[in-house]
């Protein structure tokens, strides 16, 4: 064969190639983003009204807009709560750029868990803004909103002692997106990822 | 040509265009965070072929991690890598059985054999390792260096056909200079891992962040990369103009190499600063990858080819 002949058809070939290439890693890249980004929807929260610890009330409307993890405390709790709320407290350091994401942990014990006790536990925890807000209500409406609302089971004989430990994720328009252990670290992970993609559908 | 000469290059450069397309996906894997689409290894989710859908994952695996394109793009990368295995393997077979006499084939060849066997291993360690990025890096450079053999095997072929009659005359000193660029390109490459890893450690420390804020992250090593990314270009078209207008009767790989080497410098350099000025397109990285390991390729096809040859009779 001729010398230069195939040098050009090398050539050909490799710039062909090279579009090729650069086409589809375009077409495959946006489907791997796409992906990611199917999260799915489990379900919608209803209306609820609750107070923070401060007394304000809280619900559903102050919700909206924003990416929120929920998860049950009670301040007594020696069990796995601590290990709950340093998970809480290390999300609440990592997305501290932005006020997108907030976190909620309702308490099951609000005879014992009043206004000032959760303002202390709070502090404790190196709460200085709204991005982490501890709610409290009486149980029969905590049960009723963990049983149809997060769809979580409560079982009302067993609390404060036997609450769930996971970690509910709530997109900007008040629908379930996700559960994930909150005593398991690679669900945490798991999380961050979800909380991340779904802050980024806002935008 | 003799005919086992002939099924060695076909053979040959098969591993050699299969392996460079191989880069383009492992990268691409990388880029499109595909590292874990298959959590386990050499299985995913426990197949041979990965699910396609969430119901088909084994009860122990975690339904959340599965996503099907991720899954899917990770297993090509496994599945053209066994395809490149297989095919350095046979080039380091017929090496072994039919060209003893060639001393730089059967050792490339040879060495190229063993080293896509570590790759192998080495991707698993990868998978282990939840894409720490050292061992990442360490993947794309053994890629790098297994490419580099055979494209030095191809080469190697060729120039046992086109062996030139008369002995070749380069300028002066260009050897050297070809030498310190393709060094100063393996170091680049380095570099650019660097500069990876860095900004997915900025990117899992501050997640809304831009792509910006991750490179300035990244800091000293993407300020070293930028710029000896200029003097490369630089020292590139250098080397390239010099070899294409001072050489008398060179090999004849060189000219067409040098203008590849130039026309590939250029495009890179311009991938470099769309990746600054853009935000690290997805796409620019995977090509900046690609084309770094075909400039590897270019810098040491040019570095052998000015070997200063014995005249032969």
């Amino acid at each position: 064969m001729n010398y230069k002949g195939s040098v050009k058809s090398i050539f050909l070939f490799v710039i062909i190639a090279l579009i090729i290439m650069a086409t589809l890693v375009c077409w495959v890249i946006s489907e791997a983003e796409k992906s990611r980004y199917q999260i799915p929807v489990l379900g919608q929260l209803p209306e609820f009204k609750f107070t923070d610890q401060d007394g304000r009330p809280f619900g559903l409307s102050d919700m909206k807009g924003k990416i929120t993890v929920m998860d049950f405390i009670f301040t007594r709790c020696q069990g796995p709560c601590p290990v709950m709320a340093s998970h809480f407290s290390r999300l609440y350091q990592l997305y501290h750029g932005s006020d997108i994401v907030q976190l909620l942990s309702i308490s099951v014990d609000p005879d014992y868990d009043t206004d000032s006790v959760l303002k202390a536990y709070a502090d404790r925890h190196g709460v200085t803004d709204n991005r982490w807000i501890f709610l409290r209500a009486p149980l029969d409406s905590i049960v009723a909103f963990s049983e149809q609302g997060l769809m979580i089971a409560a079982d009302r004989e067993s609390l404060p002692g036997g609450h769930s430990t996971r970690f509910t994720l709530i997109d900007s328009e008040g629908r379930i997106r996700g559960y994930y252990d909150g005593l398991d670290d690679a669900a945490i992970t798991r999380l961050k990822n979800n909380i991340n993609r779904l802050v980024g559908e806002i935008k | 040509m003799n005919p086992d000469m002939k099924t060695f290059r076909r053979l040959a450069v098969a591993a050699l265009v299969t392996t460079y397309f191989l880069i383009f996906i492992g990268a691409l894997v990388r880029v499109s965070g595909a590292g874990l689409g298959c959590p386990d290894w050499p299985h995913c989710f426990g197949r041979w072929i990965p699910p396609t859908d969430v119901s088909q994952l084994p009860p122990e695996m975690d339904p959340s991690d599965f996503n099907f394109v991720l899954a899917w793009i990770e297993y090509v990368n496994r599945l053209v890598g066994v395809v490149v295995g297989l095919l350095i393997a046979a080039v380091g077979v017929m090496a072994l059985v039919k060209f003893r006499r060639h001393k730089s084939i059967l050792a490339s060849s040879i060495a190229a054999a063993l080293l896509v066997a570590y790759q192998g291993w080495q991707g698993s360690q990868v998978v282990a390792s939840e894409l720490e990025p050292l061992i990442v890096s360490v993947h794309m450079a053994v890629a790098f260096i297994i490419v580099s053999l055979l494209l030095y095997i191809v080469y190697q072929v060729h120039r046992i056909t086109y062996n030139s009659e008369y002995a070749p005359v380069y300028p002066r000193r260009i050897r050297l200079w070809t030498g310190v660029l393709l060094l100063a390109v393996m170091i680049q490459v380095v570099l650019g891992t660097q500069v990876r890893s860095a900004v997915e450690i900025a990117a899992g420390k501050f997640p809304l962040y831009s792509a910006a804020t991750w490179l300035d992250e990244a800091g000293m090593y993407g300020y070293i990369h930028s710029v000896l990314g200029v003097i490369i270009a630089a020292g590139g078209l250098y080397v390239a103009s010099r070899l294409l207008g001072k050489s008398i009767n060179p090999a004849p790989v060189v000219r067409p190499s040098a203008w590849a080497l130039m026309a590939l410098i250029f495009i890179q350099t311009v991938f470099g600063i769309a990746l600054y000025t853009a935000g690290l397109p997805g796409v620019v990285q995977v090509m900046h990858v690609g084309l770094a390991g075909m400039i590897i390729g270019l810098a040491m096809i040019l570095f052998v080819a000015t070997k200063p040859m014995e005249i032969r009779q």
